[in-house]
């Protein structure tokens, strides 16, 4: 039988294959442009590479730092290792949520969520699905008053 | 309600408005060529033109309509081919501007702008409608009954006038008037303006005698204007509903719903600390006006509370520089860079150019000032809840701004670099419904998260807000 998510014990993050999923969504521009600038020069090539790589690196250290936590009133995202940002959104102010899979996500067991309020919107990536759709069903259904 | 209405005829001309270029094509061959023969062939095709254009105006007239029904719903139709339907819940929107310049006064038409709460500006909706209908649509909208009234009178309103004249806009709409005007009057604007810095080269030196005299024109024709916003100027509130109405030439109504207000801001500028008398300026959705809404004196913050239920100010707190310690230099950016420019300039100029030495002198006295001001938002700058709001002052240009958030949509963003972490500083962002966004700098990493911890606390707004 399908266990429950269960939210208010733990706290959200994207999988491991979550954020292999997210370093090769970062690397595949830079695999297309890379043959492009070994073709102007072979160092030039390499820098690129190396640059792009580097990049690729930057968003998995972010994949791994990311949290995501529901309270009773806000949910609040923690995502960063040398430029911390800590997002805190009012629960009731969520005007709605998107699931995002692709092919990919899907071999992985993994999905984006997207959730919108009228003054921004927020992502969560790579997380497991059956958390995307249980923080999901938790948001549109309101505020926590236990 | 309403059964289905039709626009004011101004809505088809502001559809031609933005058709005046097309006339230009059948002229470009004739001025291109100089081909005065085939002028008459040119006008004759304008005309054409001009009359198909007006034919599409009226289709389009005749095929939109609106309507408003008993519970408050507006429907705003199209009819010809296709046809949509939009819908505006009135409980859905945050703000109505009903807007009556010369010409739509003439022709008893009003431009009526619904800001809807939640939605960014570029979705807010511009009708054109008769008078009597425009009046109708915002008291079935927003029925604002006068319970509370205030009247700017006396040194009230001259305050008003004074905190209200803004030269940077006037400036704006000062060289787009002298765009569109033609370019004898632009001559004449500029000789008087050449004929008065002359006068005042008497006694100045030539370059500030010219900054001088366009900086009292422009603070003389912003004066002038925000004089005309508050002739006839009145504020009132009722059923939930904040509302103003005044000016000579631009007559402007506003009407705000309370629960859905998103923030109110008490603006510091130097003239109101001088005066003792602070604007308070509002923003509800994506509505945000440049005017102030009243202007209240020292001492007499019960009138903001009569008007602005549940207003909170943020806390005074005694300078101290253990606030400074670990923060950002970031504040002193702008005009250090600036003063130090001028003062390099001033440097410069003392040995190889003496008489443009004045000249330099006032735009590096403002840049002193502005440093000054600056210096100030390093102090004070921070955010705070405080009873059932979240506050915070935030330093813009020479203003301390003090605002008070309504709105319990307002989300956080703490975030910090590296020296931020290491001095356990922050920069909080409010994220606003309309998308929009106010940043306090370098706080106390504590004060953030007491604001976010604000957020998670059982009854932090009225739970029967409609959100």
């Amino acid at each position: 039988m399908e266990q429950p998510f269960d939210l208010a014990a733990s706290a959200v993050t994207p999988t491991p294959r979550g954020r292999a999923v997210l370093c090769v969504w970062a690397a595949l521009p830079g695999a297309v442009a890379a043959p492009f600038l070994f073709w102007q020069g072979f160092w030039l090539g390499c820098v690129f590479c190396a640059c792009w790589a580097a990049l690729v690196f930057v968003v998995w250290v972010r994949a791994c730092s990311f949290v995501a936590t529901l309270g009773s009133r806000t949910l609040t995202l923690y995502l960063g290792v040398a430029f911390p940002v800590e997002r805190v959104i009012p629960r009731h102010s969520i005007t709605s949520a998107l699931i995002f899979r692709t092919p990919l996500l899907r071999l992985a067991g993994a999905c984006v969520l997207l959730i919108f309020t009228p003054g921004m919107w927020a992502m969560l990536p790579g997380i497991p699905l059956e958390a995307a759709d249980a923080i999901s069903a938790a948001l549109l259904a309101g505020e926590d008053d236990s | 309600m309403t059964g289905r209405r039709r626009y004011h005829p101004f809505f088809a001309l502001r559809f031609m408005r933005r058709t005046l270029l097309l006339y230009l094509v059948p002229l470009v061959q004739v001025l291109f060529r100089r081909d005065w023969a085939a002028l008459s062939t040119a006008l004759a095709q304008d005309l054409v033109l001009f009359c198909l254009l007006a034919a599409v105006s009226w289709v389009m007239l005749h095929a939109s309509s609106w309507e408003l029904d008993a519970e408050g719903v507006l429907r705003l139709r199209w009819d010809l081919v296709v046809s949509f339907e939009r819908t505006i819940q009135g409980s859905q929107l945050a703000a109505v501007q009903i807007e009556r310049p010369v010409a739509y006064r003439l022709a008893g038409a009003c431009r009526v702008t619904l800001y809807p709460a939640l939605l960014p500006r570029r979705q807010a909706v511009t009708l054109c409608l008769k008078r009597r209908d425009a009046a109708l649509l915002a008291d079935c909208l927003m029925p604002a009954p006068e319970q509370e009234v205030y009247h700017p009178a006396g040194g009230e309103r001259l305050a008003f006038v004074l905190l209200g004249a803004n030269s940077l806009s006037t400036l704006l709409l000062v060289w787009l008037a002298m765009r569109q005007s033609d370019s004898a009057a632009g001559q004449i604007a500029w000789q008087q303006l050449g004929q008065a810095a002359a006068w005042a080269a008497r006694w100045l030196p030539a370059g500030l005698a010219w900054v001088l005299t366009v900086w009292t024109f422009l603070f003389g024709a912003s004066l002038l204007r925000s004089f005309s916003h508050t002739v006839r100027y009145t504020v009132w509130r009722g059923g939930g509903v904040l509302a103003s109405r005044g000016g000579l030439f631009l007559r402007v109504e506003r009407r705000f719903r309370l629960d859905r207000l998103t923030c109110a801001e008490v603006r510091l500028s130097p003239a109101a600390r001088l005066l003792r008398c602070y604007p308070v300026y509002l923003t509800a959705g994506s509505c945000s006006a440049d005017d102030p809404l009243f202007v209240y004196r020292a001492g007499q913050e019960a009138l903001v509370r009569r008007l602005l239920p549940g207003f909170e100010m943020p806390p005074r707190r005694r300078l101290t520089f253990a606030q400074v310690r670990g923060r950002s230099l970031v504040f002193l950016a702008p005009g250090g860079g600036c003063l130090a420019f001028f003062l390099l300039l001033l440097l410069v100029a003392s040995w190889a150019l003496p008489a443009a030495v004045p000249l330099l002198a006032l735009p590096a006295a403002v840049c002193a000032l502005w440093l000054a001001f600056e210096a100030e938002g390093l102090f004070r700058e921070g955010a705070w809840p405080v009873g059932r709001r979240l506050t915070f002052l935030r330093q813009r240009r020479m203003s301390l701004c003090c605002v008070c958030i309504f709105s319990p949509a307002a989300a956080l963003r703490i975030t910090q670099s590296p020296w931020a972490v290491l001095r356990g500083r922050a920069s909080l962002t409010f994220a606003y419904p309309g998308r929009l966004r106010e940043t306090v700098r370098s706080i106390p990493l504590a004060d953030a998260q007491t604001c976010a911890a604000f957020l998670e606390r059982k009854e932090p707004y009225d739970p029967n807000h409609p959100l």
